[in-house]
């Protein structure tokens, strides 16, 4: 503030300038200066203005050439000075707005309209004038605030400002203002006119401190030494000629900073103005500074100096090297009630008077004067020294910026300076509060990204849905044909079981291997049919032979109950089955005589225990598939399958001998005549069994009865009758028709169940600390572990399931064994393996448990590992989150170790990728 | 849709070509829970009598009361950590001239908060939430101060001086007879913030986040008795175990809650059974790839506790796991826990031993970390290891 009151001290003492006009010229247009934005002032006081104006106008007119024009306007400004207290702000404002277009040698057509009729008493003029110089020193900076404002309120909002004041002449004026200033430049006095605009652009802020009516302090001022010094007032440098001053001012580099400092008092300005309120200022320099240090810096600097000396030399007022404060500019709304401001700029070439705006209400003066409380230097701990050998610290290191001092004082400055500042928050206390510079390049880059976030948001948002929609076709369609390649071949009459609808779950590597491996165990389908030739013509022929036998029965048992046809039969067996491929017991009944068992003559409804209670005086009741055939279990190489026949009674040695005898026979019969197949049926008596062999299938058709579970029933004797077949194996062709039953029901319906029981049973076959586990246990542990599952599990999920089952401990002692669901009482169906064969059993499976989890399923199945499937997706779909032990790894090493695939692959992916590009 | 029909075979990509960024589209792969005895008990009703596991049950509370901290080690403990609770509270509500850091919250973590700590040691944790960044030297000034304010505070009851080391966690504070560990980190929000030059590493300070909602959740869910006991056995276990070694106590306290609380009637289970469970699971490969493991309940979802481990050692860990499981199952609980030392502290779980002419013997390593990246790779690609991929 004081620097302004020295700046503008001319305003104060008139009689001074009287003594030294042209000191007091310089002063006035330092007033002046302000004047281009003053004429934005209000409108309310143009009365009085274009009155005021009206002096200025006279003076000028009087005066000949710019120069004396100024300094006629400063004559009379300090003639009048003494009134100026009295007068208003506000008609301070109007006159400032008034005289640029006084300017005698810029041509003013409009000039004359709209202030001419305003003319009238030089005195007032002098008032305004007074006033305009020491409100210019005094209470400026509301002014400037809004002056500011409304240069760019009309910018946004151009109606406003123009539909009230669209009668008021100083508008006008003011606007021509702006052409003033432009050809003021080339005017050889414009110098004068274009220190004005700079200094007072700065000088504007100056006033923010001062009170109303302040009363500044002249300082003293030397004489100006030549006149003829032609001073660039915008570039703030002097020239040694009026030629090199030309030549400057039509120069690049001037027109440059006079393009800069018009933007800036058009209110462009804001830009570099509205920084942080603790910005300093030299206004001498036109040099923003950021911190009270970096200002005493810069006056202390050679620049400076050379400026100052230069104004001493011109006399221009120094202003003193109290810094000025810079506060943000004080926002107004356009076309607020009482204030509307006209686009500013015009410079007056000559305006010789007060120029300096004043804001007409007394409440813009009260601008919020928010004093930044000094920075606290941060971060000291981050800020080490580094010292020389004499412990002097010799230069200064900030960690935080990396950058060295050597200057103490520096150091200083560095940790208040916004750098350190931001670093310091970014690194050490995120919360730190830092003065944004607001830059207008930062803020667009700001906004064009928002824009491009904005946009790629949506377009992301699009794709995304369009693509859910693709991708649920896409699975829908995968789902649908996941297992169909690899299993169309287990739908083989019925020797392979349904599956359970498959989820969308991918094929992992570890179910592909499972598949696999389960393909090459799978029976060819040239043995099933082998197989289900020789079982076929053994059933029939055991059905024939019963038929056989009861018609021959039948005349012994005359109390037959029911009359039997084997005509009868005969005629059923198109409409019933011809063998017992459903695995279900094929009854030899007829419908006829089994009426009160079941009315079914297919006997698929009938449990196993059916027909005993029934009327039947067949000797053989029915025939099943038991074990392996049965359950669908068989796999490439097997070649002996087991039937069970039901006898009505004891099965004994002499009807087992008989069977061997007759079946031969009934073979025949029921084989072919163009098949060439030789059956040989062999009897074991020991196993209570005949054999059926066909050179390549051996059926052994072991002969049972229920009534041999019932030991009771006067057990003792019937025991002793040797005719009778062993007990035990009667027992075991029961428990196998049950089991067959029990696997029916339960387990083949689970899924992945029968597939995981034939990789077991080929893992038993093939490892010896597998083998002994019995099949029908295994078959029990796989189907628990199935059933446990929460749903339902892939062939490899659920190969790995069985392994972690058994890892853990399952068939270890203290587990709770595998309770036969066969029998009645608690019986473990694994009760019988020795402590050894367990913890074999159990470690070979931990090891294989760990060898799946790390991708060497292959091990476990005993195959070459296959070729990593190309993925329907990319792979990018699965980032990794593990990190990859090999970097390098692609598709070449995906393979694993299949080097013969390796080419195939390549020619898949290049394909894949000549398609993509499709 | 077109595209894909386009292109036929299923093998090929229906958007291959597109060049999609990989973060568009969360992919959720729910992997398989292992086989759990004890959940699977439907399925495989027991048939024969249960074994008398009476031994088991003494030696496992023998053992744990030989684990359990003395009173003397709780008092010490204790008080030295009221002491620098005390000090860091005063940093917390009144920093004063302390400028180094601005500390936001203390909190007790770790096994001195859950009711876990091992005799023998004294050593408590606390993390520190700085609101400023954790710089190395925020660290030391505050380590400083500490040890300034503490020492004070010892001297006024006469007891012995502190001491106090910076470490890359943060410091460590020791007295006489215990130590406390002051954890530092940061505000979540600061987390991104970090340099790995300027401050303390990522993952630590990551991590003691992670403690303070490990011992969060700890307080409102496993503040059983039988879980802190079943923590403390394998804890033990697992130290004195190479293979498990690599188990962090996080994982052994979501194992422990697992195997004491997670069964058909949701009550606690018997030590024994929960004992035998828990080396079972091991076994069953519950801390293998390609297995859901145990939900970390503290994580974003999807998350596995035990991810933490490289595969090498989650391979260890299963190995020995299910080397000393066959070892319990043969009656050598008491060199498992610990009891009773074997063959002059060689570790069981690598010797073959005789039980009764039972052999039992260990298993070889089936991860190999060989230049063919067979296993990650394969398991990365399409089991979508860690739930959430994308």
């Amino acid at each position: 503030m004081m620097a302004a009151n020295n700046y503008f001290g001319f305003t104060h003492g008139g009689t001074q300038y009287g003594a030294a006009t042209a000191s007091a010229a310089y002063g006035g247009q330092t007033g002046y200066a302000v004047a281009p934005a003053a004429t934005a002032a209000t409108y309310g006081t143009q009365r009085a203005a274009a009155t005021g104006y009206d002096t200025a106008y006279q003076a000028a007119a009087a005066t000949q050439g710019n120069l004396h024009a100024a300094h006629a306007h400063a004559h009379a400004a300090a003639a009048a000075a003494s009134a100026y207290d009295a007068s208003k702000s506000a008609y301070y404002q109007q006159a400032a707005a008034a005289y640029p277009t006084a300017a005698p040698p810029q041509p003013q057509p409009a000039y004359d309209t709209t202030a001419k009729p305003a003319y009238s008493t030089p005195a007032t003029y002098a008032q305004q004038y007074g006033q305009g110089g020491a409100r210019g020193s005094g209470g400026a900076k509301p002014a400037y605030g809004s002056v500011y404002t409304a240069t760019t309120a009309a910018a946004s909002y151009p109606s406003q400002p123009y539909t009230a004041p669209a009668a008021q002449p100083a508008k006008q004026t003011a606007n021509r203002g702006n052409s003033a200033y432009d050809t003021a430049l080339y005017n050889a006095a414009s110098m004068y006119v274009a220190q004005q605009k700079t200094g007072g652009g700065g000088g504007w802020k100056n006033y923010n401190k001062s009170g109303v009516g302040a009363t500044p302090q002249r300082r003293p001022k030397p004489q100006p030494k030549a006149q003829q010094l032609h001073y660039c007032d915008v570039c703030r440098i002097s020239c040694a000629g009026p030629q090199t001053y030309k030549e400057h001012l039509e120069g690049q580099k001037h027109k440059k900073k006079e393009a800069a400092v018009k933007v800036a008092a058009a209110g462009g300005a804001a830009g570099a103005r509205a920084c942080g309120a603790s910005a300093l200022r030299c206004e001498l320099c036109d040099v923003t500074c950021t911190g009270a240090d970096a200002y005493a810096a810069h006056v202390r600097g050679i620049k400076h100096q050379k400026v100052v000396k230069l104004h001493t030399m011109l006399g221009k007022p120094i202003p003193s090297t109290e810094p000025t404060k810079l506060t943000p500019a004080k926002k107004t709304v356009a076309g607020a009630p009482k204030v509307s401001f006209v686009a500013s700029g015009g410079l007056s070439t000559v305006g010789a008077s007060s120029s300096v705006p004043r804001p007409a209400d007394k409440e813009d003066e009260k601008v919020e004067e928010e004093d930044e409380p000094e920075v606290q230097p941060v971060g000291q701990d981050y800020i080490e020294e580094i010292r020389g050998d004499d412990g002097k610290a010799l230069s200064f290191n900030c960690k935080l910026c990396d950058c060295k001092f050597n200057d103490p004082n520096a150091k200083e400055m560095h940790m208040k300076g916004r750098r350190h500042r931001l670093q310091y928050k970014k690194k050490v206390q995120p919360d730190l509060e830092v003065k944004v510079k607001p830059s207008m390049h930062q803020r667009k880059l700001a906004e064009a990204k928002a824009q491009r976030m904005l946009v790629r948001d949506e377009l992301w948002a699009r794709r995304r849905m369009h693509e859910a929609g693709e991708d649920d076709e896409r699975a829908y369609w995968e789902g649908a044909d996941w297992w169909r390649g690899p299993h169309h071949h287990h739908h083989h009459q019925g020797m392979g079981m349904g599956y359970g609808p498959v989820g969308r779950r991918p094929e992992t590597s570890d179910d592909r291997h499972v598949l696999a491996k389960h393909a090459e165990i799978y029976p060819p389908e040239q043995q099933l049919q082998e197989i289900q030739r020789a079982v076929s013509h053994t059933e029939k022929a055991l059905k024939s032979l019963s038929d056989a036998l009861a018609d021959h029965a039948r005349p012994k048992n005359q109390a037959g109950k029911a009359v039997i046809k084997t005509e009868d039969k005969k005629d059923d067996k198109p409409e019933g089955k011809e063998d017992g491929r459903d695995n279900q017991l094929f009854s030899f009944v007829g419908e006829g005589e089994a009426a009160p068992a079941s009315g079914d003559g297919a006997g698929a409804g009938g449990a196993g225990g059916a027909p005993v209670g029934g009327p039947g005086v067949r000797a053989l009741k029915g025939v099943m598939r038991v074990g392996l055939l049965a359950k669908g279990l068989l796999l490439r190489g097997d070649r002996d399958v087991r039937l069970v026949v039901l006898c009505h009674d004891r099965p004994t040695v002499t009807l087992l001998k008989r069977v061997a005898n007759d079946l031969p026979h009934h073979l025949n019969k029921v084989k072919g005549p163009n098949e060439d197949a030789k059956y040989k049926v062999e009897l074991q008596p020991a196993e209570g069994a005949v054999q059926v062999s066909d050179g390549t299938v051996n059926v052994v058709v072991s002969l049972t009865s229920a009534v041999m579970r019932e030991p009771a029933e006067g057990g003792d004797i019937k025991r002793d009758d040797k005719d009778v077949l062993p007990r035990q194996k009667c027992l075991d062709a029961l428990a196998a028709l049950r089991h067959a039953k029990w696997f029916q029901a339960r387990a083949a319906s689970l899924q992945s169940c029968v597939i995981i029981i034939r990789i077991m049973r080929d893992l038993c076959r093939r490892i010896p600390n597998w083998t002994p586990l019995n099949p029908y246990a295994m078959e029990l542990l796989v189907s628990g572990v199935m059933q446990s599952a929460s749903g339902a599990l892939s062939p490899g999920e659920a190969l790995r399931r069985v392994m972690e089952a058994l890892a853990g401990g399952l068939i270890l002692e203290h587990g709770p064994g595998l309770r036969d669901p066969c029998e009645k009482e608690l019986v473990d169906a694994l009760g019988n393996m020795p402590a050894q064969k367990r913890e074999d059993l159990t470690a070979s499976a931990q090891q294989f448990l760990r060898q799946i989890a790390f991708r060497q399923i292959n091990k476990v199945l005993d195959m070459e590992p296959l070729p990593k499937v190309k993925h329907a997706s990319g792979g990018w779909k699965f980032p990794r989150k593990r990190r990859r032990s090999n970097t390098d790894a692609d598709q070449d090493t995906h393979n694993g170790d299949g080097k013969v695939v390796k080419t195939e692959e390549k020619a898949d992916v290049s394909e894949i990728n000549s398609n993509a590009k499709k | 849709m077109v595209r894909g029909a386009g292109r036929g075979g299923r093998g090929i990509p229906g958007r291959g070509g597109m060049g999609r960024p990989p973060f568009s589209r969360p992919r959720v792969l729910m992997l398989r829970p292992p086989f759990d005895l004890i959940l699977a008990e439907p399925a495989f009703p027991r048939c024969k009598p249960a074994p008398d596991d009476a031994a088991l049950t003494q030696a496992l509370l023998k053992r744990h009361a030989e684990l359990c901290p003395t009173p003397t080690e709780q008092s010490a403990v204790l008080s030295i950590v009221t002491k620098l609770q005390t000090v860091l509270d005063n940093l917390v509500v009144a920093p004063g001239d302390f400028a180094a850091c601005q500390l936001e919250e203390v909190r007790q973590v770790g096994s001195y908060k859950k009711g876990t700590m091992m005799a023998g040691k004294n050593v408590a944790d606390i993390v520190v939430i700085m609101k400023t960044l954790p710089t190395k030297e925020a660290v030391e000034g505050l380590s400083n101060k500490v040890n300034e304010e503490l020492n004070k505070l010892m001297r006024a009851e006469g007891l012995g001086n502190v001491s106090s080391t910076c470490h890359e966690r943060g410091f460590t504070v020791t007295a006489a007879t215990a130590a406390v560990r002051v954890l530092v980190t940061t505000l979540h929000q600061n987390l991104r913030k970090l340099e790995p030059e300027v401050h303390l590493d990522y993952k630590v300070i990551s991590s003691h986040l992670a403690a303070i909602r490990h011992s969060r959740w700890f307080e409102e869910n496993a503040h059983h008795s039988s879980i802190k006991v079943l923590i403390r056995l394998l804890r033990d276990m697992c130290a004195r175990h190479s293979g498990l070694e690599p188990l962090t106590p996080w994982m052994i306290d979501l194992l422990a809650h697992h195997c004491i609380m997670n069964n058909p009637a949701r009550q606690a289970l018997p030590i024994n059974v929960a004992f035998r469970r828990s080396l079972s699971l091991l076994a069953g490969g519950l801390f293998l790839p390609g297995c859901a493991g145990l939900p970390d309940p503290c994580e974003a979802a999807h998350s596995r506790a035990h991810t933490a481990l490289d595969l090498a050692a989650q391979d260890h860990a299963a190995a020995t796991a299910q080397t000393l499981l066959r070892v319990v199952a043969r009656g050598g609980h008491r060199y498992v826990l610990g009891l009773q030392a074997f063959e002059g502290g060689k570790d069981i779980s690598t010797e073959i031993t005789v039980w009764d002419g039972v052999v039992v013997s260990p298993l070889a390593p089936a991860y190999h970390d060989s230049p063919e990246p067979m296993d990650t790779e394969d398991k990365d690609d399409d089991g979508i290891q860690d739930g959430v991929a994308a």
